[in-house]
């Protein structure tokens, strides 16, 4: 896997760069597929885990305008990305597995190779690319609709909204914001390069395709939620200030 | 525009099959005819034993982690280090656990359910043990139900346990800001044995959800090897939907109006 990152990462930078329109279609690929789940599961968990939880305790101190600042630490920290990758490994990893795996066994892989076209850059390269860009782009996305989570759980608590945005602009940090897009960069890296190589080294027949994808998605799960623990440590750890609540 | 809301469409279409199967496979599992293949749902709750404990207790010891920190960071700048114990007893029981548990049983369980019964589907082994006289839908669907429902409760219950152990090495020996006595006199005191039946049930809802949308999406499988994996691909969509759905019911429906801390009030 790291041999397939390092190839990638050199045939990315190194002319000729073939794969443009693949980018593009595996971009659009992802964000349509991905849209959906990602709405439902980032309102869904947002008005449960912190909205619901966080609130109910904070209601007990009457200071439900807290709820605010504690989603800066929720969805913009931890569950907007964390959900994000769950469902980008969960939808589109899966269906870059899928296609990649079912070709190598009908032997497309190798045809490429033959016709001399080199299949990390015409298929790895572009699904890495468009999937580290669309993991980032698709966090600030989850974080909205985290934030609307939020929103509807102020609501449930029949909590006016004012104070809420308040507190989640007061406490919200740009260095919130970068470390959440340069994390779930990371993860859409992880996924596209796990995924692709469980992809291209699917063997077995019917049930290798659907083993691999089967193994491609719990190496991307544990992958990402072990850099996860890393990167947030390392984030807390040396930015201090963004810990502090105002 | 008309490309945008296709799938959603065609999922909502999936799940209205994967309900009706679903009924099927209950009246197979509670009208007790599961048991006439006893041996094969013990079989199967070893593979499960074998083969997905470890990850499960894997990706909930490094969420048990992650909650760890978090609390603990969070707690210091409250000004109240002592407390992370509530964080991290709220945050692993009632709500990180569940959805560890979920992620991963997708990941791992359904997606390997698929792939298995898809391999059987393809290769026309269903179609050959109708013909044995063997109803498939019992043989294969209903023993890995029974076979969840038996063993997952325990795993379930050892993950949270994972958990709690990775969030007091994260609190007290990673960051060190309380001491391991003070840490566990929050912690168990916001923390009580109802609350592990509640978290002990939405993790079984989820649970059941994917042993069954797995079976579904395996058993009903087309269209080659390629097919079994957009299948694959497919299950692990509608799972991860319901997981996240099922959280939110179920903590709105345990916690969302009474929170059930020992203040206030």
């Amino acid at each position: 896997m790291m041999i397939l990152t390092g190839k990638t990462i050199l045939s990315a930078l190194r002319p000729p760069y073939p794969y443009g329109g693949e980018f593009v279609n595996q971009f659009l690929f992802a964000l349509k597929l991905c849209w959906f789940p990602l709405l439902i599961s980032t309102i869904a968990i947002s008005y449960g885990a912190p909205g619901l939880q966080a609130g109910n305790f904070l209601t007990l101190f009457g200071a439900i305008d807290r709820l605010g600042g504690f989603f800066v630490l929720t969805s913009i920290r931890e569950f907007g990305p964390n959900v994000t990758a769950i469902i980008l490994a969960g939808v589109a990893g899966t269906a870059i597995t899928a296609d990649l795996g079912a070709r190598k066994i009908r032997e497309e892989l190798d045809a490429l190779q033959v016709l001399g076209v080199d299949p990390v850059k015409n298929l790895v390269v572009p699904r890495f690319l468009a999937l580290m860009i669309v993991t980032g782009l698709f966090n600030i996305f989850a974080i909205c609709f985290g934030i609307i989570g939020g929103v509807l759980a102020t609501l449930t608590f029949k909590a006016p909204l004012g104070p809420f945005v308040a507190t989640l602009l007061t406490n919200a940090s740009t260095t919130d914001l970068w470390g959440s897009v340069v994390k779930t960069t990371c993860f859409g890296a992880i996924i596209a390069i796990v995924c692709c190589y469980k992809g291209m080294t699917a063997s077995g027949g019917a049930e290798g395709v659907g083993r691999a994808v089967n193994q491609a998605v719990v190496i991307a799960f544990l992958g990402i939620f072990a850099f996860n623990y890393v990167f947030t440590q390392t984030l807390l750890a040396t930015h201090p200030e963004i810990s502090v609540i105002k | 525009m008309g490309n945008l809301t296709a799938a959603p469409k065609n999922w909502l279409a999936a799940l209205g099959d994967v309900v009706k199967f679903a009924a099927k496979i209950f009246g197979e599992v509670f009208g007790l005819r599961v048991f006439r293949f006893f041996g094969e749902a013990l079989r199967q709750a070893g593979v499960l034993i074998l083969g997905s404990t470890l990850v499960i207790w894997g990706l909930a010891f490094i969420l048990g982690l992650q909650c760890g920190i978090e609390g603990a960071y969070f707690n210091r700048s409250v000004g109240a280090p002592a407390y992370a114990g509530v964080f991290a007893a709220w945050c692993d029981l009632r709500e990180v656990i569940p959805y560890a548990f979920g992620y991963m049983m997708s990941a791992k369980v359904g997606t390997g359910l698929v792939a298995e019964l898809g391999a059987m589907r393809i290769t026309d082994e269903i179609d050959a043990l109708e013909v044995m006289g063997i109803s498939s839908m019992t043989f294969l669907c209903a023993t890995r139900l029974l076979a969840a429902m038996m063993v997952l409760p325990f795993m379930y219950i050892a993950a949270i346990g994972a958990g709690f152990f990775a969030s007091y090495l994260a609190v007290v020996q990673q960051i060190g800001e309380v001491s391991s006595g003070g840490f566990f006199l929050i912690f168990w005191m916001f923390q009580n044995p109802p609350d592990l039946l509640y978290s002990l049930i939405k993790a079984m809802a989820m649970a059941t959800l994917i042993v069954i949308v797995g079976t579904y999406y395996g058993y009903t499988a087309s269209g080659g090897p390629v097919g079994v994996g957009t299948a694959t691909a497919k299950s692990m969509v509608v799972n991860i939907i319901g997981v996240h759905l099922i959280g939110m019911v179920t903590t709105q429906m345990f916690w969302g109006a009474n929170p059930r801390a020992p203040i206030g009030g």
